[in-house]
Order: C-alpha cells, then sequence, then structure tokens
C-alpha cells in the first residue's frame, strides 16, 4: 500500500480508476479523497453527498491501489502515539460536532500541519487508514445518527481511559519523519538552460521551428486560414450624465503678431468708458463684437472696451482734449498732415502734375467729361509750338510781393526758391523767400521773412539745404531750409564789415577745386553788388567775411579817351570809380573764369586769381546788362541781355557778338534752356519769349504775353522737364509747359557753327 | 508746443479748404473721434470702419514682409476718395471728391 502510493507520487500523469470497496462507510474515503490532491492524479468523480455506503477505491493503470487513504488509521490506535494523536482529533472533533464538512477539513488541515510539525511514525496513508478506521468504529459526533456506531463509542472511551493511563506512566518514543514535498503548484519553465541534458534537442526542435516559420510564406504546405470568433451577444446599457457645457473660443494668429509684439496692446485701458453721448455710438459698438474679426488684439481690445456701458461723461471730454492736444502736437501728426495735403492737391493736380512729370495723363472713368471740355481738349491739340500754363504757385503771403529771383534746389529738383521784394530804390519794404515744392502748389513749404527786400538766391551745392539770400541792404544772409524753424538766419552777413553797401545783385555758390587736392570741392559763395565789388564770402566766427575778386572799374571813360584821344581827368568819375555789376556766371567747366556784367553795358571776362585786371571786355550793350548766361550744352557761348531790349549771343573768344536778337521791351533774364543747345528763353516786362535758333534768328518761337496787369520778372528753365517757370510781378509763378516744340536732341555744335560763321 | 499746435491747426484748416475735400476726421488709439469737421453719426461710422480697415491693411502688409509697415491708405470709390494717414496712436482721415 504504501510503496505504490509513494509511486503514486512521483508520477506525472496517471489514470485513476475507481472501486468501490467493502471497507466501512466509503464517506472518509470520499472526503479523503477529496482532501488530498495529488499532483497528477485525476479525480474523476466527487461525490458531496454522504450517499454512498460502499468505500470506493481508486487504481491507477498498473491496477494499483491507489486509493486515496485518511490520514487516520483506527489500527495505529493501539499505539501511545497513534492515541495521541486520536485523542488529539477526537478533542478537535468535538469542537466541530455540528459541522460536518468542518470535520473532513480538519484532519486534512491537520494533515499538512502534521506534516511539517510532530507526525506519526507512520507515514501518511497509515495515518489514513488509523483515521478511517477511527472513524468508521467510533461514533460520529457529526450529524450522524449514534445508532449507526454505538460498538465505536465504547470503544473510543476505552482507548481514551488506556492511552491516559499509559502516557501517564512512562516515556514514550516518538519518531519524527518528514512527508514528501508536496507540489501544490508546477509550472515548467519554458527556459532552458545550455548546459542541460536536453539542451541539444531542444535547440534543435527550435532552429527547426524557425526554418519553419522563414519558409512559411512562401511554402505550400503552409495555407493562412482565418477563424473567426464567435462575439457574444450585445448588451446595451444607458446611462445618464450631467450635461457638459461646452465653450469654443478661437483666435487667428498671424504672422505680423508672431514678429513683434503688438504696439496697439499698450493702450490706455481706463475702466471707466470714455463714450460721447451719441447713442447711436454705444449701438453700434455694441453690436460690433458680435460680426468683430478678432484680427488683432487691438481691435479685439478696442472692440471690448467699447462694449462696456459705464459712461462718465466729464472724464470723457477731458481725455479727448488731452489725447487731441498731445496727438497734435506730435512729429507724426506733422507729417501725416503734409503727407495728407500733398495727397488731397495730388488728387485736384493730377492732371497738371502728370503733365509736368511726363506722365501719361490717365483719364478718371468716373469723371464726368462735359463736353465744354472735349472741344478745349480737342482745339489744344494743335502742332505748333506752345506754352501751356500747369499752374500758378501763389499763396496769400506772397501775393502782391514783386518776384525778383528764382533758383532750384541742386538736390531736390522739385524744390523751388522764390525771392520776393520791391527792388526800387525807392521802397526797401521787407522781403520773403518762399521754397515751393511741386508737390504743393498751394503752400509753400517753408516761409522766410527777411528784413529786406530780397534780389537773389541761390543754393548751395556741397550742402543742398542752404540756401543764399542777397538783400536790397547789402546784407547776405544764409538760411537753413531743412529746419522748421524760420526765424533767425543761419549765418548773415549784417556785421561784416566789408558788405556790400548796396543791393547784392547776384549772388552764386560755386565750386573750385584745390589744385593741391585736386579732387576736392570747396564751394564758396560769390557775390556782386552795386558798390562794384565782386566778393568770395566765407564762414568766419558764425559770421559771413568777405575778400574782394574784383573791383568793376569804370570803363567807358577810358574809352572815351582813347577814342578822341583827349586827356580827359577822371575826376568826372571820382565820386564812383566802380560801376555796378548787376550779374555774373561762371564758366560751367572752368570755374576760374566768370563773366560779370556791368550797369555801363560791358561784359568782363575775370578770372579768380587775377583781381585786377579783366581778361577780356565785351561792348555791344549801351544799357545795363541784366543777365550773362553761359550755354551749359555748348562751351564758350554765351548769351547776355540788357535792358537796351536786346540779347547778343557771344562766344568767349569773340570780340563782338556773333548773333543778335531783339525784342520789344527790356529784357530782364535770359535763359538757356537745360535741355536743347539752341533753344532759350527770354523775359521782358511784358512777355515771355521763348526762342529756337534751330527755327529762326528774327523771332522768337514762341510768345506768351503775361496777363494784363502783370510784368514778367523772372525766369528759369525747369530741369528735368521741358517746363518754364515764370514769376511776375504779383507774387505769382508760373509754370508753363513747353509743347511742340521741335527741336532736334543733337542740336549742338552743329547749329552753332554755321550761326558762328 | 503752442507754434506746433498752432502750425498743425493752421495745416488742418488748410487742407479742409482744398477743392472737394468734403471732411476730416482725427481718430485717436482708440477708434473715437477727437476732431471732425462732419457731423457725428458719419463720423463714428467713418472712425469705426476705417479703425478695423486701417488694421487689417497693417497686418496685411507686415504679414507679407514683417519688416515693412503701412504708410498710407487710399481708397478710391466711384464717388468719393478716402484717404487716411494711420499712426500708432490716432488716424487721420480726410474725404475727398476729385472729380468736382
Amino acid at each position: 500500500m504504501s510503496t505504490s502510493v509513494a509511486k503514486e507520487g512521483k508520477k506525472m500523469r496517471c489514470a485513476v480508476m475507481l472501486k468501490p470497496s467493502k471497507r466501512g462507510s466509503n464517506l472518509l474515503a470520499l472526503t479523503s479523497r477529496r482532501s488530498f490532491t495529488f499532483s497528477g492524479s485525476k479525480i474523476l468523480d466527487r461525490m458531496a453527498g454522504p450517499t454512498p455506503r460502499q468505500a470506493v477505491r481508486v487504481f491507477d493503470e498498473e491496477n494499483n491501489d491507489v486509493t486515496p487513504q485518511p490520514f487516520y488509521r483506527a489500527d495505529l490506535r493501539a499505539e501511545p502515539g497513534s492515541r495521541f494523536l486520536v485523542d488529539e482529533l477526537s478533542a478537535g472533533s468535538t469542537s466541530d460536532q455540528t459541522t460536518f464538512t468542518g470535520s473532513f477539513t480538519m484532519p486534512f488541515s491537520r494533515s499538512v500541519l502534521d506534516s511539517s510539525r510532530i507526525s506519526s511514525q507512520s507515514t501518511t496513508e497509515s495515518v489514513n487508514e488509523e483515521m478511517e478506521e477511527t472513524f468508521c468504529r467510533r461514533d460520529f459526533p457529526f450529524n450522524l445518527p449514534e445508532s449507526l456506531l454505538p460498538d465505536e463509542k465504547r470503544k473510543k472511551g476505552s482507548v481514551k481511559e488506556q492511552m491516559t493511563q499509559a502516557l501517564l506512566k512512562g516515556i514514550k518514543d516518538i519518531l519524527i519523519t518528514e512527508t514528501d514535498t508536496i507540489s501544490l503548484l508546477d509550472i515548467p519553465p519554458t527556459l532552458v538552460s545550455v548546459n542541460a541534458d536536453d539542451a541539444d534537442v531542444i535547440i534543435e526542435i527550435n532552429k527547426q521551428y524557425s526554418e519553419v516559420c522563414r519558409n512559411r510564406r512562401n511554402n505550400e504546405k503552409y495555407v493562412d486560414r482565418a477563424v473567426q470568433t464567435l462575439n457574444g451577444a450585445t448588451k446595451n446599457k444607458q446611462i445618464q450624465n450631467n450635461l457638459m457645457l461646452m465653450v469654443d473660443t478661437a483666435t487667428i494668429v498671424s504672422a505680423f503678431e508672431m514678429y513683434a509684439p503688438p504696439e496697439q496692446e499698450v493702450m490706455v485701458y481706463s475702466p471707466e468708458m470714455k463714450q460721447t453721448n451719441d447713442a447711436e455710438t454705444i449701438v453700434d459698438s455694441r453690436r460690433s463684437p458680435e460680426r468683430s474679426l478678432s484680427l488683432t488684439c487691438s481691435a479685439s481690445t478696442v472692440i471690448s472696451t467699447c462694449s462696456l456701458k459705464d459712461v462718465e461723461t466729464v472724464g470723457s471730454s477731458l481725455n479727448t482734449q488731452v489725447d487731441s492736444e498731445r496727438i497734435m502736437t506730435s512729429d507724426k501728426f506733422q507729417f501725416s498732415l503734409l503727407l495728407m495735403e500733398r495727397t488731397v492737391l495730388r488728387n485736384n493736380f493730377q492732371s497738371q502734375l502728370a503733365a509736368y512729370r511726363k506722365l501719361p495723363l490717365l483719364q478718371d472713368p468716373d469723371r464726368l467729361v462735359k463736353p465744354k471740355e472735349k472741344e478745349q481738349s480737342e482745339a489744344e491739340t494743335s502742332c505748333s509750338p506752345a506754352l501751356q500754363c500747369l499752374w500758378v504757385f501763389s499763396c496769400e503771403l506772397s501775393r502782391g510781393c514783386r518776384v525778383s529771383s528764382m533758383a532750384w534746389n541742386k538736390k531736390n529738383p522739385d524744390l523751388l526758391a522764390v525771392g520776393y521784394g520791391e527792388t526800387d530804390y525807392r521802397n526797401h519794404g521787407p522781403g520773403l523767400v518762399c521754397c515751393w515744392s511741386i508737390k504743393n502748389p498751394m503752400w509753400p513749404e517753408r516761409i522766410i521773412n527777411c528784413d529786406s527786400a530780397v534780389t537773389t538766391v541761390d543754393f548751395s551745392s556741397n550742402s543742398p539745404g542752404q540756401l543764399a539770400v542777397g538783400m536790397c541792404d547789402g546784407s547776405i544772409a544764409i538760411h537753413n531750409v531743412q529746419s522748421t524753424d524760420n526765424k533767425s538766419p543761419f549765418i548773415s552777413s549784417r556785421e561784416c564789415a566789408k558788405r556790400h553797401l548796396g543791393p547784392v545783385w547776384q549772388l552764386r555758390w560755386n565750386q573750385q577745386e584745390l589744385s593741391f587736392t585736386g579732387e576736392e570741392k570747396v564751394e564758396s559763395l560769390y557775390s556782386v553788388g552795386a558798390d562794384g565789388r565782386i566778393c568770395k564770402w566765407f564762414v568766419i566766427n558764425g559770421g559771413l567775411d568777405c575778400t574782394d575778386l574784383m573791383k568793376l572799374k569804370k570803363m567807358n571813360n577810358t574809352l572815351r579817351k582813347t577814342e578822341q584821344n583827349k586827356p580827359e581827368k577822371t575826376a568826372e568819375c571820382v565820386l564812383s570809380v566802380l560801376t555796378p555789376g548787376l550779374c555774373f556766371d561762371f564758366h560751367p567747366s572752368d570755374s576760374n573764369i566768370y563773366l560779370t556784367g556791368t550797369w555801363e553795358g560791358n561784359i568782363h571776362k575775370c578770372s579768380c586769381s587775377n583781381g585786377h585786371q579783366f581778361l577780356e571786355t565785351y561792348r555791344k550793350h549801351f544799357c545795363p546788362v541784366n543777365c550773362i548766361t553761359w550755354c551749359p550744352l555748348h562751351p564758350d557761348v554765351f548769351l547776355s541781355c540788357s535792358s537796351d531790349s536786346t540779347i547778343q549771343l557771344w562766344k568767349q573768344d569773340c570780340i563782338n557778338p556773333l548773333l543778335s536778337f531783339t525784342s520789344n521791351q527790356p529784357v530782364g533774364e535770359v535763359r538757356w534752356s537745360p535741355k536743347h543747345a539752341t533753344v532759350f528763353s527770354a523775359v521782358n516786362e511784358g512777355q515771355l519769349e521763348i526762342w529756337d535758333l534751330n527755327s529762326s534768328f528774327l523771332d522768337p518761337v514762341i510768345v506768351q504775353p503775361a496777363a494784363p496787369g502783370l510784368k514778367m520778372t523772372s525766369l528759369l528753365f525747369a530741369s528735368l522737364t521741358d517746363c518754364v517757370v515764370v514769376g511776375d510781378s504779383d507774387g505769382q509763378v508760373t509754370v508753363y509747359q513747353l509743347q511742340n516744340l521741335h527741336v532736334g536732341e543733337s542740336s549742338q555744335d552743329n547749329h552753332m557753327e554755321p550761326a558762328a560763321g | 508746443m503752442l507754434t506746433e499746435l498752432a502750425h498743425a491747426e493752421e495745416t488742418l484748416k488748410r487742407i479742409e479748404g482744398h477743392k472737394g475735400v468734403i471732411g476730416t476726421i482725427i481718430v485717436n488709439s482708440e477708434g473715437l473721434p477727437i476732431r471732425t469737421t462732419l457731423d457725428n453719426s458719419t463720423t463714428s461710422l467713418y472712425a469705426r470702419l476705417l479703425c478695423s480697415f486701417t488694421t487689417l491693411a497693417r497686418s496685411t502688409v507686415r504679414d507679407v514682409d514683417p519688416q515693412n509697415d503701412l504708410t498710407f491708405v487710399r481708397i478710391r470709390s466711384k464717388k468719393q476718395e478716402i484717404l487716411v494717414a494711420p499712426e500708432n496712436n490716432y488716424l487721420l482721415i480726410v474725404i475727398q471728391n476729385p472729380s468736382e
């Protein structure tokens, strides 16, 4: 028995057969069978109830009786050790008399405990038998009719007595053995050590498997098959939940915001709202959040501030006033105003400015073209040379003042300086200089008030912001037009001792190359005045000082002297040895040579290096020479005009003029055209004349009469366009455009030469 | 300070007197008109609309090139032209009818 059970323990799997046995009640067998779970033994049936009376015996495949034995066997009760155990068991069982199951679990637990603690000398099966028999024979203290086991009771009692007596008498030997280890759970590992015995086999198997896996894809032996799992029926369950409120917020971020922090965010956000009392404004601003575009933070903050409803009227008015002052005094506002004014005027003067700038004239599609205008435009498209008046520079300040001179800015060709002043010797009223811009024909950019009538103006080349103004009282002032402060001139020659005693008739900035440096151009201011001196001015100690370049001595007396061959005293003219110089002009290429025209009517060619002698004298005019100008396109040719109503064309090395042009009135100014070598313009009091040497020597090509009551006094050609600027005695500066002047571009030497001849 | 204010006033008056100018509005940074020559409803309408339009225009310009900035806005319509000089803390609006 014991050996069979021992074998039983070692076997992993075995079939166990149940055979009914004749031994007592099979209750114990059943229960003990249930209690003991040998690893691997298969329990075929579980019979819970205590119904079968027969003892069941379990046999394995080899017909070994592997019936699980109870822990306790009755025949061991004779031994003192077993009695002890039985006593214990009985003692233990009495406590569990009421429960049937409890008694059966108790021996089981006991057996487990026994395996670690004190146990009987016999193996478990002997204990089983012992227990079995004990339970069979003695009375079941648990719900079993006592009638079944009456005799066991008696026997149990006797056993009890014997045991206690025996125990008390002597020392008993107790043998302690350890039961076999009962495996409750055995999961063998899937890892096998390389050093194990069957490692090689396993490795081989693994290799084969991996091969199979690799070849599986292309191998016909292996077919993929899908298996469908059965899904259980779904069961719907409904729950209820609180509603979650969702709020959508969105914003659009543009690259602009990410690039720089929006400056508008640094706005003054005042809790009390500034709002006008207009109800409509409030309504509008309240409606705006709904349809606002969240473009920038500034826009949203504007709208959010507008949507507040508190209004503080007192605070609001103060705030807006402070705001307006702050805004209007800022520099940016001034610039914005300037820009705005120019834009507005550009809209108004769009056609004229386009003509000036030689841009194609765009027809405004929305503008209603009146039939009158159509006729006019048709009439104007004639082919004869004509002047078209574009606009007039005029403002209330300059009204009534006589235009004495004009000058273009060297750097900004849109800037025109106009000097106003009555230059009659009778009244020396205050003068005015206005700097006009083409972009604003209605109001000058700068207004400079001068103490005395302005006779001449000129812009500097080196420092284009400096404007030299010559005045009737002989003083010269240099103003800086870049600064908006027009109160005081930059430099003035008032305090200079050597200033001109009479009106300064002409000023010129001239650049001269210093011989030793070569490249550098030093610019100096030259002036010619009524006292007959030509001076070179330079800045010393914040003031102007001059050196005399030339003294214009009277020539005619000497001339008469030589003609008459009489020794005449020069005592007649001892009062004024010098004759007033009225104009002068430097040679365009050789800045050392200049021409000057005098009151006497002589034209002297002088050199800056020689202050005593004239290089050349040209005599033709017998009246004061009003203007001299070199031809910019042809060297050695110059024009002079004089009050004797003639214009003379000279060549530098020729004493006598090449050509003579007559006009009907004293010619005030004459100018060469900067573009066409054969075109020049002259202005006298009654009209403006445009001469073209190509077409006629006798008559001007275009004659523009002055408006009645006005005298034209000053003339300038516009440098970049074919326009002429004419100043008159009423303070108006008119811009004319030359039209249909058929002049070839290559008109330089080839036209001059035949004329010279 | 005072002369600047006077100068600004004078220039503004000059602009208002030019041919075709219907009205001028100066709007501060919050979109409220602080000076106007038009009636209240028109002023508030123009101020509100042009404020947002100008910010849109400015953000367009700066999105294309972040180093650029808006200097002037001209809206030409059939009947008039709206000129806006935008700055950080104000808007100068002039409405002109150029074809008069």
